[in-house]
């Protein structure tokens, strides 16, 4: 297989009909044998999502013939998901504001060794890529500062991020020193600087580090299953597996739930595709 | 004492200006601190302890007291040492599986294809949903009776329980699962790697009549080296980690859980909550076994690739 891959990266320069291009064709073939793997999962959800429950016990496969929406409005009836949604939603935004903003000026004096230990604190940062999650010491931190089962005290888990630090701390390095030179120069503070010269400049990072943040808090299941026990608190993902537990046997209705749930992060991966695998990608080729 | 914290050559001002960039460091800085890298050492002093899940309940010094439970003490250190082994097993097909269908897929899709963002994208497309909508998919997809696959199992007059079945089997799923969730990830960073190849060398190489075996032998592979570190350190420390699919797909039973599990229900319970039962002090233990497991297999695997790299890129 390898080996008729490579042949074809750039074709050979050769007379128009001469060869069948098989490395081609088996290529598909792989490539569409493996896509069913994905489409598959999609698609029973999809179609499972328009049966009635009888149906469903009868052929959970046969394709419907008729599309009806019950099970999406009286899924979204049965359990609190708009009020999941807007959990989800204020808990993904508030931490990923806090923790863009405050990181901004935490990774800019790093890139420029603009203070003492530089060098030990971006140490500090890439150190925690390989620490264990720290939730026990965190859960007596939450539970002592009276944040246990609170809005506050769930945010407050996700104001930081060290593989976005790293990320902005990498792109700021590539933005020219001659720029804060002239801004000093011209009499400009740090503060108006960093915020009015150097965060448009390095949107794309910021771009990059704030939809991997967001998505990591949106799709978050244990930490909202160890802090948050009031349903009213509930992120979507937590009441998911609660509508789960509830209504296991009724698959339209959860399939129904799962597809209302996913299209916001369907759409936003669409939309912001080239940041999402951009950010995921972005040093771990530079060597 | 403190006043020489910024450069001589600071740009913004003398004085007390000189101190903004510090300030500012502050906020951030400290969150960090207070969050991640406290808690992460304090889980090393809570393993000496027989702290529960209760606010202020009275916390005792224990010793190694929850270290000897863990791997030595009588039935329940052999299930300890059983989800020790099990997130070993784990790891292992994880990266294994992972790594090379992540890099036959990127080889794929490397070549001039029509459709290859599509695939590209479908393939990526579950690292985004997460592991409640990815493990609810295919409980659906692994449905026992009538469910997709257990037809296609059934014209090879294979029956299965899927998740529900054997704990062995429940767990090969789950591994199976894992793959297919993250396998993207693997497949675009091998992708970026290969973008950055110089299409000179297959040139100069064909020129001398290397077929496409040499080619990839002398040129990908050594020339995707960054990518391939990258991938095998993310694999290994992410799979040795990694235990959501398994709370989705078959929630805790016995004979399938991993450590990271175990972690969750011994501090925790399984559902969450505050309770005197909880077992932090023993959880923290076992947190800290499973570092030093990361710890140990991760600097390994960091010491092989920086051999390989001083081999291939001097």
């Amino acid at each position: 297989m390898t080996a008729q891959t490579i042949e074809q990266e750039t074709p050979v320069i050769e007379e128009p009909g001469k060869r069948f291009p098989w490395g081609k064709v088996i290529s598909y073939a792989v490539l569409v044998i493996f896509s069913i793997l994905y489409i598959g999962p999609l698609f029973m959800l999809v179609n499972a999502s328009f049966k009635t429950l009888a149906d469903f016990f009868k052929d959970p496969i046969s394709p419907v013939s008729s599309i009806n929406f019950d099970n999406y409005s009286s899924a979204w009836e049965r359990a609190n998901f708009s009020r999941y949604m807007l959990n989800s939603l204020v808990y993904t935004v508030a931490a990923t504001t806090i923790f863009v903003v405050t990181s901004v000026f935490v990774a800019f004096p790093i890139a420029r060794g603009l203070v003492k230990g530089a060098g030990a604190l971006l140490t500090l940062y890439v150190v925690a890529l390989f620490l264990p999650p720290a939730l026990i010491p965190q859960f007596q931190l939450i539970l002592n500062l009276g944040l246990y089962n609170t809005r506050i005290g769930y945010i407050f888990l996700f104001v930081v991020n060290p593989i976005g630090m790293i990320i902005l701390v990498n792109y700021i390095k590539s933005i020219p020193r001659e720029l804060d030179e002239s801004a000093a120069v011209d009499g400009c503070g740090y503060f108006r600087f960093v915020w009015s010269v150097i965060l448009p400049l390095i949107r794309p990072a910021v771009a990059t580090v704030t939809v991997l943040h967001a998505i990591g808090i949106w799709n978050e299941i244990i930490l909202p299953t160890i802090y948050l026990t009031s349903e009213d608190f509930y992120p979507i993902t937590r009441g998911l597996i609660v509508f789960e537990g509830q209504y296991g046997s009724d698959w339209p209705g959860l399939a129904a739930a799962v597809l209302m749930l996913m299209l916001p992060m369907l759409v936003l991966f669409i939309v912001l595709q080239r940041f999402i695998i951009g950010g995921l990608t972005s040093g771990a080729v530079k060597g | 004492m403190a006043i020489e914290l910024v450069k001589k050559d600071y740009l913004f001002g003398r004085g007390w200006k000189s101190w903004t960039p510090i300030l500012l460091l502050l906020p951030g800085f400290g969150l960090y601190l207070i969050i991640a890298v406290g808690p992460s050492l304090a889980t090393a002093v809570y393993s000496f302890t027989d702290a529960t899940g209760i606010k202020g309940a009275p916390v005792n010094w224990i010793g190694f007291d929850n270290y000897d439970e863990f791997l030595f003490r009588g039935l329940a250190s052999r299930d300890n040492i059983a989800a020790l082994q099990r997130t070993l097993i784990f790891s292992v097909l994880v990266t294994g599986i992972q790594f090379s269908l992540g890099l036959a897929l990127a080889l794929l899709l490397n070549q001039k294809l029509k459709g290859k963002i599509f695939f590209r994208t479908l393939f990526f497309l579950p690292v985004i949903l997460g592991a409640v909508i990815q493990g609810l998919m295919w409980k659906l997809f692994l449905l026992p009776n009538g469910g997709p696959v257990s037809e296609i199992f059934g014209l090879f007059g294979i029956e299965s329980e899927f998740l529900g079945g054997q704990p062995t089997e429940a767990f090969l799923w789950v591994i199976a699962v894992q793959i297919w969730a993250n396998v993207g990830i693997t497949m675009v960073i091998f992708l970026a790697g290969m973008a950055t190849i110089d299409e000179d060398l297959y040139e100069a190489a064909r020129i001398d009549g290397a077929g496409g075996w040499d080619l990839f032998k002398s040129i990908t592979w050594p020339q995707l080296t960054p990518a391939i570190n990258t991938n095998f350190l993310l694999n290994i420390i992410g799979s040795l980690q990694a235990w959501q699919l398994f709370l989705v797909l078959i929630g805790y039973r016995p004979g399938t859980q991993v450590l990271g599990y175990e972690i969750f229900a011994q501090g925790f319970g399984q559902t969450g909550g505050v309770s005197a039962a909880f077992r932090q002090g023993f959880a923290a233990a076992a947190s800290v076994v499973l570092f030093f497991i990361v710890l140990v297999l991760g600097l390994s695997a960091n010491w092989f690739v920086t051999r390989r790299e001083r081999k291939y890129l001097g």
